[in-house]
């Protein structure tokens, strides 16, 4: 059996930039004004971000479509979280357990990961709270907090 | 007692630089257009075959980001990735799921997005295939910073002009003939409204007048990194018949897919090392087997035209010959005589091939769906003038030992 | 025509098997084309499965065609979890085209951290923005709808991973094993999300498993032992935002397709073991309702009432499932050798008896994707 030689880490980094398509630029556009956007189809069904395709008749939907959502929502289910992966698989502890869950936002079928701060509950109605300065990145959703 | 699979719809997404959709985006643009060609709806499809090169667009298992993209909610998906030759992997493996009497309707796509790379070149995802794969060599006295600077320039180009060399000095062909080659892919490109690089009117003298890279590679001779992706839809002969499917449609008759052993000696130092690249043992056995299964003896006589996988022109020689259109070393005289012209006795990538749109994970399937194509009379503006009865679609990659046939026609019966 | 499996092998489970990749898939795939009684000229053609992202290099097959024995023959890769690559070798076999296929599937967990990869599963458009979702937390948010929307608590999880534990224990292939587990054993692991803990994650790991399977034409020629594969279901969920994390639906789906297709129409009483891929505690609950064998919401009651011990009236993972080990490629692969094994008499927790077993295989975030096969025995011999 041949010896087992291992490399750890190459000196250099080969990124990614990733094209986002309209429908996604626009919704980052929109989170730059504070406004959570989705698409509702003819069918019914809210998608949350939009895409190009209602994921239940699978129509194609378009900026026609668009609603904008009211940034309330109710946790479906929610977990403390006590740990994060560093990007290299190594796993970190957190200094304080913060709070992920799955959230329905009012008036949109799809579901929302997200960060609650504050107590949470099953149930618990919440509300989007946003970053002061919004830059147009997932990260101005700051986190949700409970309202009731 | 086989069971017979045609091909009844294409669809591709327009090739390119698409930095205007994202992944999931261009891989529903091929599907969708593959339904409406195939004039079914999403609920006819019964399972799906899906493919690509998960390294290249930085998601891992895109197709189970994307699955309600293509109304694949609730069915069957298989996946399947064999590097350069996915597309044809993608393509095989939705015929097997008709063949095997598992499912009626199958749709099979695959796709590439190199722009989503923000290194220059597009190169993220061949550098992730030069490092790794690659890595032995620092076990055997290579450095870091020369094993970085063999990757990028080596990945795919340095292989590709070592193996053209081996090519030009087994055929006794020129460097004109790879020139040739590469004016006729742009020209036929020209023709085709989803092919990348089109150059209508391109000629020999042309791409000879553009830089050298490294002998016998022109700047002119190099595939673009594209993005795009293509699909068809198979249905099983009863399915044909419950659709009433009128128009005409691509039998598969035979396909094979025999991989040859690594090309470089690997991390276990297996693998003797292949010394001449342009051997592609696996090339000439799968065309073997594919010509076994589809009941072909003379592909000369009985295939009227191909798609071959050539991202660079001498591939396009190289593989003419090990697929048994044209003797060994000798398919050089048949581009000075025009025969793999559109227009020609042996129409040879009448889309541009590869050599013009090259979206990797796409590729190798794009081959298909223009056989496919050809067979059916929709090529429009690069529909190849003369009878296509019999079509073969060929991908290539891996560490140059990847080969996929497929053998298509216009009749599900065996000649 | 039918498909039986006419050999196998699995490597034992290390967290590092101290091997190449080449070195342990080519053990692996000589192994069970030796337990088949074959050589490498019978086989026809040969699928791989494994990852480009989890072996951390592109192409991951390229360099492995002389180990997997697919030198010249009619090879691909099947990139996900090996028990869909012998979905696709049945389907080869089923076209007429190939009497006997060799599959191979590996994973090398120490070359890239699956959690890790995991992460690269997310949509990079939104969901990957998120630096707390990976496997682990989605995992705990599906535990969480699961137990509201059931009876199931977080003693029933930690009753799945003190069984699946202890029936490793017999089991010389798995990698983690604990013969005196106990609920505090579980509940007192270290805490990743709540509910999910350590002891209740299946551990990566480096391993790898190859079946032989053949026409039926020439298993009965050849073999003595043919198992029979008499029912497959295959089918894939939508992605996270837009499915019920709280049921299998897929899952519900791919059993019945196999039940139809193994002419089943009581799951309980018809299958004697069940070998199923349950990455987390609380999926195995989950599993059982998306498996029809309980009713909706009782998932737990099963665990609670022994019934799934390998001495009860339903088995489920008497090898120790995945939680005992899971070399993510190799691991749904292992549950189909494990229910082979069965059928043949040869397994480590054998249960008396058993003419039917039903293998599950999952993959992608919260199990998207479900596969059942549906194995027998020679019995009309």
């Amino acid at each position: 059996m041949s010896e087992v030689i291992r490399y750890q880490g190459i000196p250099f980094v080969a990124r990614f930039r990733l094209s986002a398509g309209e429908l996604m630029e626009r919704f980052y556009q929109s989170l730059k004004a504070k406004k959570l956007t989705a698409l509702k189809c003819n069918c019914g069904y809210t998608v949350f971000p939009p895409r190009i395709r209602c994921p239940k008749c699978y129509a194609r939907l378009t900026e026609e479509n668009l609603v904008e959502l009211s940034g309330k929502g109710q946790i479906l289910s929610f977990t403390k979280v006590y740990f994060k992966l560093d990007g290299k698989g190594n796993f970190v502890d957190l200094d304080e357990p913060q709070v992920l869950a799955s959230i329905k936002l009012d008036q949109s079928d799809s579901i929302f990961f997200a960060k609650v701060c504050g107590e949470p509950k099953d149930g618990a109605k919440v509300e989007v709270v946003w970053r002061e300065e919004t830059k147009g990145e997932f990260s101005d959703i700051l986190c949700f907090k409970v309202v009731e | 007692m086989r069971r017979n699979v045609a091909i009844i719809g294409c669809g591709q997404s327009k090739h390119g630089r698409r930095t205007d959709v994202s992944q999931c985006e261009m891989v529903a643009e091929a599907v969708w257009a593959a339904i409406e060609d195939a004039e079914i709806s999403p609920e006819d499809i019964d399972a799906f075959a899906v493919g690509n090169m998960q390294g290249f667009g930085g998601i891992a298992q895109p197709d189970l980001v994307f699955t309600d993209f293509i109304a694949a909610t609730g069915k069957p998906v298989q996946r399947v990735a064999t590097g350069g030759t996915v597309g044809g992997s993608v393509a095989h493996l939705g015929y097997y799921e008709v063949a095997s009497g598992m499912y009626d309707i199958v749709l099979a796509v695959s796709w590439e997005k190199h722009s989503d790379s923000a290194e220059p070149g597009a190169t993220t995802g061949l550098l992730h295939v030069a490092f790794a794969n690659l890595s032995y060599m620092m076990k055997m006295g290579m450095d870091m910073r020369s094993f970085a600077i063999m990757g990028l320039a080596g990945a795919a180009a340095g292989v590709s002009a070592y193996q053209a060399a081996q090519y030009m000095a087994r055929s006794g062909c020129k460097i004109e003939h790879y020139d040739m080659v590469a004016a006729k892919a742009r020209r036929n490109a020209a023709k085709n409204k989803y092919a990348h690089l089109k150059w209508p009117g391109c000629t020999a003298d042309d791409i000879a007048k553009t830089e050298m890279i490294i002998w016998p590679m022109r700047f002119g001779h190099v595939c673009p990194a594209s993005d795009g992706a293509s699909c068809v839809i198979y249905a099983s002969e009863e399915a044909v018949k419950r659709l009433k499917v009128e128009r005409p449609v691509a039998w598969v008759k035979g396909l094979a897919a025999y991989a040859d052993e690594e090309a470089d000696q690997g991390e276990s130092y297996q693998g003797t090392g292949v010394v001449d690249y342009s051997d592609q043992i696996g090339c000439i056995i799968s065309a073997m087997k594919a010509y076994e299964r589809a009941g072909i003896k003379d592909p000369r006589k009985e295939i009227d035209m191909a798609e071959i996988y050539a991202p660079f022109p001498h591939q396009e020689l190289m593989f003419s010959e090990r697929l048994g259109f044209f003797e060994d070393g000798k398919a050089w005289i048949a581009v000075e005589e025009g025969v793999t012209e559109i227009d020609g006795d042996f129409p040879i990538c009448p889309s541009g091939g590869v050599n013009a749109t090259n979206a990797i994970g796409s590729s190798a399937m794009q081959r298909v769906v223009e056989c496919a194509l050809q067979i059916m009379g929709k090529a429009e503006e690069h529909q190849v003038p003369k009878d296509v009865r019999n079509a073969v679609a060929h991908g290539w990659g891996g560490q140059l030992q990847f080969n996929t046939v497929m053998v298509l026609g216009d009749s599900p019966k065996r000649k | 025509m039918r498909v039986a499996i006419i050999g196998y092998s699995q490597t034992k489970f290390e967290y590092d098997v101290e091997m190449t990749r080449e070195e342990m898939v080519f053990k692996t795939a000589k192994d069970a084309i030796e337990s088949a009684g074959l050589t490498r000229e019978d086989i026809g053609t040969v699928i791989s499965a494994s990852t480009d992202f989890l072996d951390g290099r592109t192409i991951s097959n390229c360099m492995l065609i002389g180990a997997t024995g697919a030198y010249l023959k009619d090879e691909t890769k099947a990139e996900e979890d090996g028990m869909y690559a012998v979905l696709y070798a049945c389907q080869r076999i089923l076209a007429g085209i190939h009497d006997v296929a060799l599959v191979v599937a590996h994973t090398h967990s120490w070359i890239f951290n699956p959690h890790q990869v995991s992460v690269y599963m997310l949509d990079p458009l939104f969901d990957r923005q998120n630096d707390l979702l990976n496997d682990i937390t989605l995992a705990a948010l599906q535990a969480k709808a699961y137990m509201k929307r059931s009876n199931a608590t977080e003693d029933d999880l930690a009753l799945v991973s003190v069984k699946n534990l202890k029936n490793a224990s017999n089991n010389p292939y798995a990698l983690r094993k604990m013969p005196d587990a106990t609920i505090e054993d579980v509940l007192n692991s270290k805490i990743y999300a709540d509910p999910i803990r350590e002891l209740m994650v299946a551990p990566p790991c480096d391993g790898a498993a190859a079946v032989v399977v053949a026409s039926e034409d020439f298993a009965k020629k050849y073999c003595e032992n043919p198992v029979w594969i008499e029912g497959i279901g295959n089918s894939c969920d939508a992605y996270l935002r837009d499915r019920d994390l709280s049921r299998l639906v897929s899952l519900e789906i791919a059993s019945r397709k196999a039940y139809d297709m193994a002419g089943i129409s009581d799951p309980y009483r018809e299958i004697d073991v069940f070998e199923v891929t349950e990455r987390f505690s609380h999926q195995e609950l989950m599993i059982h309702e998306g498996l029809g064998i309980c009713g909706d919401g009782r998932g737990a009651n099963f665990i609670r009432m022994g019934i799934t011990e390998f001495y009860g009236d339903c088995p489920v993972n008497p090898s120790g499932g995945a939680l005992s080990g899971d070399a993510i490629c190799a691991t749904g692969l292992v549950r189909l050798i494990e229910v082979a094994k069965q059928i043949v008499g040869e397994a480590e927790n054998q249960i008396d008896g058993v003419q039917r077993g039903l293998a599950h295989a999952q993959w992608g975030l919260c199990a998207q994707k479900n596969l059942v096969f549906i194995l027998g025995g020679d019995y009309e011999a």
